[in-house]
């Protein structure tokens, strides 16, 4: 299974692609992607309901975020309403210590994404805040990346043996599944992709 | 300094703080259409029985000043962006009103690191205050760091 | 000779407009710099641009705007440009090439409205510019 773990809509202020045009997108263009994670911009979308057009198209829809922190954007799968009482999302300078450990205490899992890039990514900040504890995994293939920066991403993470996944990190519609992350089982709901991650079985793909 | 970006969205967003009048001139519209690759005749040909100005036209149309004279510096601004919406045609021999105000205040970080980014939006009316456009200048501002 | 769209009926979902190549001489950056007010040399002078740090003299970005617009009306000459949305990843410098790529996302036939995707990329397939249109036809 596939899934293309990062991806903005009309509800990321950056974000201009609307929900509905992705799945038609996908359909259209048969990109081999069987669902996405939307990960807005420092918020987690509670209002949106995808459960129709997840069924009208055939595709998993789920939401997740995408936060701020010291060492770059990290993604977050598994994200509650305790875990968003417990961290204030809207921040741009998040401890990502905090971030890790209080996401694996409520039960979702945090991911440093594109780690290649200068500023936004972790691999930019290691060097003068030191490797971060706790993480795990990594987004080695992003869709909005360089190809040098998904190199150092890769290079990096074989370096200190973190996993990785991948995502689009669309923000139009024609953008998304240029990467994805490829499961060996089903995923049919948030806390079964969550599960998938923290056991490991998962590599990332590029259709760049 | 760290921008307070609430108090700064209470302050200055939704709040008119420039008005300009600016006079569509063919010649000016015409060869803005010729530089851009318009090769539409009622954007080139000034007897086209619906010439008008380029839609993308009044995204250059600058006001008075880019912020409010009392908005804090800090930091150098960069073009982030531009988004025009289109109403209705803008006739060139028309005296157009563009207003200005401060339309989204917000912070992230970038491959630059942390900025503030300001949209400016400028609603474009005639003469009967029908709305023509309008056009919105995305600023991104490198946040300074230790107040200086 | 080209195809013009005349009607949304024309549209297809995921339709790729024809890829455009922009002028992007130094000459007539400049000149469009100039006619909007953007007098500075680092819209004009690829030498004094190097100095503020740039790569170049950069193209402005309303000016890349508006090759948007100018693709789609060549595409679909009777079409109503209703927005305009471009995000400015990086400066696009004169003198360098670049494509245009435009493609259908969204059809509205009863509202009669068309959203398109944009992207201007240098040779390296690095995005530039970003945006989508939204347009009546």
């Amino acid at each position: 299974m596939i899934l293309d773990l990062h991806t903005h809509s009309i509800k990321s202020d950056d974000g201009r692609a609307k929900v509905e045009n992705y799945c038609q997108w996908i359909r259209a263009k048969e990109i081999p992607i069987d669902g996405f994670v939307l990960t807005e911009h420092r918020q987690f979308d509670t209002s949106s309901d995808y459960s129709t057009l997840a069924r009208k198209y055939d595709l998993l829809i789920l939401k997740g975020s995408e936060v701020e922190t010291e060492y770059g954007h990290v993604l977050i799968f598994g994200v509650s309403e305790t875990l968003t009482k417990r961290i204030d999302f809207t921040r741009v300078d998040l401890p990502l210590k905090d971030v890790l450990e209080l996401s694996l205490a409520c039960d979702a899992i945090a991911v440093p994404c594109h780690p290649g890039r200068p500023k936004v990514g972790m691999f930019a900040h290691t060097d003068r805040l030191g490797l971060p504890e706790g993480v795990e995994i990594v987004e080695t293939r992003n869709g909005g990346s360089r190809d040098d920066e998904d190199q150092i991403a890769l290079r990096n993470a074989a370096l200190h043996k973190y996993r990785g996944i991948g995502g689009s990190d669309s923000h139009i519609v024609s953008h998304i599944g240029r990467c994805a992350t490829k499961f060996t089982r089903e995923i049919s709901s948030m806390k079964a992709l969550v599960k998938e991650l923290k056991i490991g079985n998962f590599e990332a793909v590029s259709f760049k | 300094m760290i921008a307070d970006i609430e108090r700064l969205q209470e302050k200055y967003l939704n709040k008119d703080f420039d008005v300009k009048n600016f006079l569509i001139e063919a010649e000016t519209t015409v060869r803005f259409a010729w530089l851009s690759g318009e090769t539409h005749p009622k954007f080139i040909d000034t007897d086209h029985p619906d010439f008008q100005a380029p839609p993308t036209f009044v995204g250059s149309l600058a006001g008075s000043r880019i912020l409010p004279s009392d908005f804090p510096r800090f930091g150098v601004g960069m073009d982030a962006g531009k988004s025009v919406e289109c109403f209705a045609p803008v006739r060139p021999g028309d005296e157009i009103i563009g207003k200005s105000h401060l339309h989204e205040i917000y912070a992230k970080t970038g491959r630059s690191g942390r900025m503030i980014f300001i949209v400016t939006r400028i609603e474009f009316y005639d003469k009967k205050e029908n709305h023509l456009a309008n056009s919105d200048s995305r600023i991104v501002i490198a946040e300074r760091q230790h107040g200086n | 000779m080209e195809t013009k769209v005349k009607s949304i009926e024309d549209v297809v979902f995921g339709e790729e407009l024809p890829v455009y190549l922009p002028d992007t001489s130094l000459k007539k950056s400049a000149e469009f710099a100039s006619l909007v007010g953007w007098e500075g040399a680092r819209f004009s002078n690829h030498e004094k641009a190097k100095e503020e740090g740039l790569a170049g003299a950069m193209m402005p970005g309303i000016l890349n705007q508006a090759y948007f617009s100018a693709m789609i009306h060549r595409w679909a000459p009777n079409s109503t440009l209703l927005s305009i949305d471009t995000i400015f990843r990086a400066p696009v410098i004169a003198d360098q090439e670049y494509s245009m790529q435009a493609t259908v996302t969204d059809i509205d036939e009863d509202q009669r409205i068309i959203e398109i995707d944009l992207i201007m990329s240098n040779q390296k397939k690095e995005t530039r510019v970003l945006g989508t249109a939204r347009i009546g036809l």
